[in-house]
């Protein structure tokens, strides 16, 4: 008989690897156009003093494809899990300031053609949940290792 | 003659590429080395940003010094009840070499005519009385109308689904630029591509 616990733990392996892919892919396809197409996206925005733009859009698909990566391999689970639940965090944050405002404008999550609306924030919001699901259960394994 | 057919198969999509484009509608060298393909809608906000502050400076900097060709697409959304009008008497009017200032004029006049539906008041101001006649019968012509179905289905199959959007060419790399945006970033990336 498979215990609970094994079920969760393979629950919890089967979601990191695929919440991981899910950052990699959000950053090939960033990083397979020129920088200049995803930093309009963010630039569509209206957040972001210029200089600030080019800087996330040169960064910020780095950072993606890093943190999926630790994510798939189950490295610095505590610090990506995190990093991905703040990132998507912040992005749903302003996908709904921005639907809310009533701007049409791409999301810009993966590559170009991803207009914002009620379909991706409920996509992004599914995300974030699974992400802050995994950081509760990164920090709630190693409260338990102590 | 493998040599023939193999060049006849590189230049192949190049002619077709370019024998879908109303000559009308374009501006600058077909021979230039990027291809900026504009799918707008006269109704639509960002289209007229975009047409009014963005690309007189793509003009001015890359279609002029031969560097960009750039042609315009009807993309009318269904949610604009009068677009598709606007879009036929636009392509009506490249028939005659008055795209440009058709299309002037219904983006300067948008909100009016949007509003009120009077889409001939605007095209009329900037057309002579013969020539209004011309663009009145050239709109109702099936090939007209067929012109702006097939930059409707072009945009379609590009997968566009706001505007305005741009399609940027440069060889067999195709980027989709979207919204009204940002001329720095605009240059930036043009800049790059003729690296």
């Amino acid at each position: 008989m498979v215990s609970s616990s094994r079920v969760f733990r393979a629950v919890v392996l089967a979601l990191r690897v695929a919440l991981g892919a899910v950052f990699v892919y959000a950053a090939w396809t960033k990083l397979r156009q020129p920088w200049e197409l995803f930093a309009m996206s963010i630039d569509a925005y209206k957040v972001l003093p210029y200089g600030a733009v080019v800087l996330v859009a040169r960064t910020l698909p780095w950072a993606e494809l890093l943190i999926g990566l630790a994510l798939m391999a189950g490295r610095w689970l505590k610090v990506s899990t995190a990093a991905a639940s703040l990132l998507l965090l912040g992005f749903f944050v302003l996908m709904v300031r921005t639907y809310a405002k009533g701007m049409r404008i791409d999301c810009g999550c993966f590559g170009l053609g991803d207009p914002i609306s009620a379909r991706t924030l409920a996509r992004d919001g599914t995300l974030l949940a699974g992400y802050l699901f995994l950081t509760w259960t990164s920090f709630r394994g190693r409260r338990k290792a102590a | 003659m493998k040599l023939i057919a193999l060049v006849i198969a590189a230049v192949l999509p190049y002619l077709a590429a370019s024998s879908d484009v109303d000559p009308g509608k374009s501006l600058g060298s077909p021979s230039a080395p990027i291809r900026i393909e504009v799918f707008s809608d006269f109704e639509c906000p960002g289209c007229k940003g975009l047409h009014e502050q963005i690309l007189p400076l793509v003009m001015r900097d890359y279609v002029i010094p031969g560097k960009v060709y750039l042609v315009s697409r009807e993309f009318p959304l269904p949610m604009h009840q009068y677009s598709r009008e606007a879009a036929g008497y636009a392509t009506a009017a490249a028939r005659l070499g008055k795209y440009e200032q058709v299309a002037d004029a219904l983006f300067l006049k948008q909100v009016a005519w949007s509003a009120s539906g009077k889409v001939w008041d605007a095209v009329a101001n900037v057309l002579t009385p013969a020539e209004a006649k011309k663009v009145q019968s050239l709109a109702k012509d099936p090939a007209v109308l067929s012109e702006v179905q097939h930059d409707l289905e072009l945009g379609r199959a590009a997968a566009i689904n706001q505007t305005p959007t741009m399609i940027v060419t440069r060889g067999t790399s195709r980027f989709p630029v979207v919204g009204a945006v940002n001329y720095t970033l605009l240059r930036s990336l043009l800049d790059g591509l003729l690296k």
